[in-house]
């Protein structure tokens, strides 16, 4: 028998519009065929100010696993690094950690 | 061609800036290649060609909303800078003094870009060997553009790369 949904049962599609502060946003970045290496090595310098060796494990990390996380914030934050990162053609995306 | 011209470096970083040692016929191929590019960019945003240009912010599916507004918001600022870094570009190769920094980035920015729809194009893998392609092939053209730009790509980040290096923030 269906039963008639109660008032906070219809509330729930609301619920998932919002997000959990306190969680921190991730922002990965994922390998692809195409960026060079030496490239996305450069790219987390010039991003994040990352020193070349923090970079360069980044980039081992995305290349060998397929993705790492490169930074991690605010939503407002991890959506300007995906920006930024965009605007240097890596696979940027965000999600919130779990 | 590239190959011939290995022993110059076609970029590279000298006291005052960055240099381009290119011959005329490559800045003329590398010019017509970002009026295209930028050509590209004004035109149909659903252009299969541009699908690595702009990639998904938010990947996971509960999100799909949230990527939406991204897109909408963002996709156009993400034109206007590709365009600005393009006509950067087109200066810089024309320049007769060394350029700065910020040139040289938006220079390896746009040969990325470049590199990102002809490498869509070509549907490249990690493993494509260029050697690999017949001169028969229809698009033998595009791959050895395709090598050209990314021994471009390695030489203008190998100049930077001197340089640029940060402390940890």
């Amino acid at each position: 028998m269906a039963s008639t949904p109660s008032p906070a049962q219809l509330d729930l599609p609301g619920i998932d519009d919002e997000t959990v502060p306190d969680r921190p946003w991730i922002v990965l970045v994922w390998n692809d065929p195409i960026n060079l290496m030496s490239y996305v090595t450069l790219v987390f310098q010039k991003v994040f100010g990352y020193s070349l060796e923090k970079a360069t494990a980044l980039m081992l990390d995305v290349h060998e696993k397929g993705r790492a996380v490169v930074s991690s914030g605010a939503r407002e934050k991890a959506e300007i690094d995906v920006f930024r990162l965009h605007e240097h053609g890596l696979w940027a995306t965000m999600q919130q950690d779990d | 061609m590239a190959r011939k011209r290995a022993f110059i470096p076609p970029v590279q970083r000298v006291r005052d800036g960055y240099a381009f040692n290119l011959g005329d016929d490559e800045r003329q191929l590398i010019t017509r290649l970002l009026t295209e590019l930028s050509q590209l960019l004004m035109g149909e945003s659903d252009d299969p060609r541009l699908v690595r240009m702009f990639p998904p912010a938010y990947h996971l599916a509960d999100d799909a909303e949230a990527d939406a507004e991204y897109q909408r918001l963002m996709r156009e600022e993400l034109v206007a800078s590709r365009l600005t870094g393009i006509s950067t570009v087109n200066a810089a190769l024309h320049s007769p003094e060394p350029v700065n920094e910020e040139s040289m980035v938006a220079f390896v920015q746009a040969i990325n870009g470049l590199r990102l729809v002809l490498g869509t194009m070509l549907d490249v893998s990690e493993d494509l060997d260029p050697d690999d392609i017949d001169d028969d092939d229809p698009l033998a053209g595009e791959h050895h553009l395709y090598s050209f730009l990314s021994w471009l790509l390695d030489w203008a980040v190998r100049a930077l790369g001197q340089s640029i290096s940060q402390p940890d923030t």
